[in-house]
């Protein structure tokens, strides 16, 4: 099958949607699919051979922080060339709701295309006011895929549409068996954090106030961290011998990242707001790691009703270090975390989820209006009528 | 002679638009049309999988006989049923299902094959239904708004009616998860 991927923001950029794409693009060349993907890229970007350049994107304010989008009529004679160059048997593009290069792929397309919504946010009066300008190209797209019920709800509040839940994938191949940082998790036991430390919703000062109660009475406990922030500020107000045993990495590749996991005894996701889906601890499990993490919904359902991983109450430090000083305590109790934790994350392994993708695949390229005399399918559809 | 322009202009602006709208319309009908079709290709393979499945596990006492007899008369009834009648019948068919495997079944390399496959028609003939409805619901939304109404865009056009029927059939071992 040829399948056209449009990713609409910057390849480079490290997030959620452009992680995404590439996973499918090489599960879906793994199962024998040949893939190209669209994404806008800085022309000095080296590429892998999958990824056609769109151009450069500006820097605009949407949703909530500064994305980086391709819009206009350059990024347009793009998508449009590419598009007949690849003559796609479907299109699947990401996010099309974003004013990026999804949307025009929308108008630019003729053929089956399937959409795949990430985010999900409460509904806003500027979101409602674009919906009806966004209808004409949302109406082409035969198939649309959720990544959560978060994103799914968001569909049909934003949108007025619904979607199939199909989860993000986890390359469990890339976490397994991966080495530790030297000296790591080291006899008194290592925690783990990763993450924008400095944002109040991910929970780290939950994290911190807990460990500076454990520490206090475990003499050799240290934590780890990896993320963007300022780490002199982050541990201001621990009591200063506490303070070195916390050591952080800053950001990580994506590489580094089963290092990480191999580098800690329990990993926690003290997060506060709600996450649509809580992808790291699918690779926190595919690592092999165990995992303590808030009570949110999210949270609650990756991990299998608490099975795959301990649940504390949200934002209660006191509850969090309770529950983390028991996980450490109990290494039965954490291997059988674990054994549950691989379980989940081969159910959302890409090579599993890639297949479901193409089930997808396979019923938009049917469901293609073609010439009537062509389809053997609309003959028996008049049948059925008759 | 400028007001003349204008008219004119206004008229050819709104004549395209016009021209656009009835043009989605069609779009949207041709999508329904094919979606339809696709989903009905899916409950007939949804169904003769469960012959094939109920037939094999039935005669080699995986399955209780009655049981599979009924598996059976329901998928039958499901591949005869005429229009109207379709959603009753997709919807006996998935209780049946779900009732036959609702414990665990011994099965063999052979039936666990057909489960699988089974599993698979399935789940695509849960994806067919939301992606027909999903036209549905488009095509009925542009219908509905008052500028088509006002021209009778889509005269003689019977409105598009949504498939509803409760497909969560089947073996849980193919779903995934989430969302249950």
């Amino acid at each position: 099958m040829r399948v056209g991927l449009v990713c609409p923001y910057t390849w480079e950029v490290p997030g959620g949607v452009q992680s995404h794409v590439r996973d499918l693009a090489e599960a879906l060349a793994d199962l024998g699919h040949s893939v190209s993907v669209l994404a806008p890229a800085d022309d000095d970007t080296p590429l892998p051979p999958y990824v056609s350049s769109a151009g450069r994107a500006l820097p605009v304010p949407y949703n909530g922080s500064v994305a980086r989008l391709a819009f206009g009529p350059l990024s347009a004679a793009r998508v449009r060339r590419w598009l007949r160059e690849g003559s796609f048997d479907v299109l699947h593009v990401h996010e099309p709701a974003a004013p990026s290069l999804s949307l025009l792929a929308c108008w630019a397309a003729d053929g089956p295309i399937v959409a795949t919504f990430h985010t999900a946010n409460p509904r806003s009066r500027v979101m409602a006011a674009a919906q009806a300008a966004l209808q004409p190209a949302m109406e082409k797209i035969t198939g649309r895929i959720a990544v959560s019920s978060a994103a799914r709800r968001t569909v049909v509040e934003h949108l007025g549409a619904d979607a199939v839940l199909i989860p993000n994938g986890v390359s469990v191949a890339a976490f397994r068996g991966a080495r530790p940082l030297l000296g790591w998790p080291g006899a008194g036991g290592a925690v783990g954090f990763l993450g924008r430390f400095d944002e109040p919703r991910k929970g780290f000062n939950v994290l911190l106030t807990a460990f500076a109660v454990l520490a206090s009475h475990r003499p050799g406990l240290r934590l780890l961290v990896a993320g963007r922030g300022d780490a002199a500020e982050a541990v201001e107000e621990l009591p200063a011998p506490l303070r070195e045993r916390v050591v952080f990495l800053g950001m990580i590749s994506e590489v580094a990242k089963a290092q990480f996991f191999a580098s800690i005894d329990v990993y926690v996701a003290p997060n506060t707001g709600q996450e649509s889906f809580g992808i790291i601890l699918l690779e926190a499990m595919a690592a092999g790691t165990p995992i303590v993490a808030s009570n949110i919904d999210a949270f609650r359902r990756v991990l299998d009703d608490g099975r795959a991983g301990q649940l504390f109450a949200v934002g209660v430090a006191s509850a969090l270090a309770d529950v983390l000083g028991r996980v450490i305590d109990d290494p039965g109790g954490r291997a059988e975390l674990v054994a549950a934790g691989t379980k989940v994350a081969e159910r959302y392994d890409w090579p599993h989820i890639a297949r479901h993708v193409v089930g997808v695949y396979e019923t938009v390229i049917a469901a293609v209006p073609t010439p009537a005399a062509e389809d053997p399918m609309r003959a028996r559809e008049e049948e059925v009528t008759r | 002679m400028t007001v003349v322009v204008a008219v004119v202009a206004l008229v050819v602006a709104a004549a395209s638009y016009v021209t656009w709208l009835a043009r989605r319309i069609d779009r949207l009908y041709a999508r329904v049309e094919a979606a339809y079709a696709v989903l009905d290709a899916q409950l007939v393979r949804r169904a003769a999988a469960a012959v094939q499945l109920a037939m094999y596990a039935g005669s080699h006492g995986q399955l209780d006989p009655i049981v599979a007899e009924a598996v059976t008369a329901a998928a039958r009834a499901a591949m005869d049923a005429g229009v109207q009648a379709r959603e009753a019948v997709e919807n006996d068919l998935s209780r049946e299902l779900r009732a036959a495997f609702a414990g665990p079944v011994s099965t063999d390399d052979a039936s666990a094959r057909l489960v699988d496959e089974l599993a698979v028609a399935a789940t695509k003939v849960g994806y067919a239904r939301q992606f027909h409805n999903d036209a549905v619901r488009d095509t009925r939304a542009l219908r509905f708004s008052w500028l088509p109404r006002l021209l009778s865009l889509s005269r003689g056009r019977p409105m598009p009616r949504y498939f509803e029927i409760d497909d969560t059939a089947l073996p849980a071992r193919s779903r995934l998860g989430v969302d249950r």
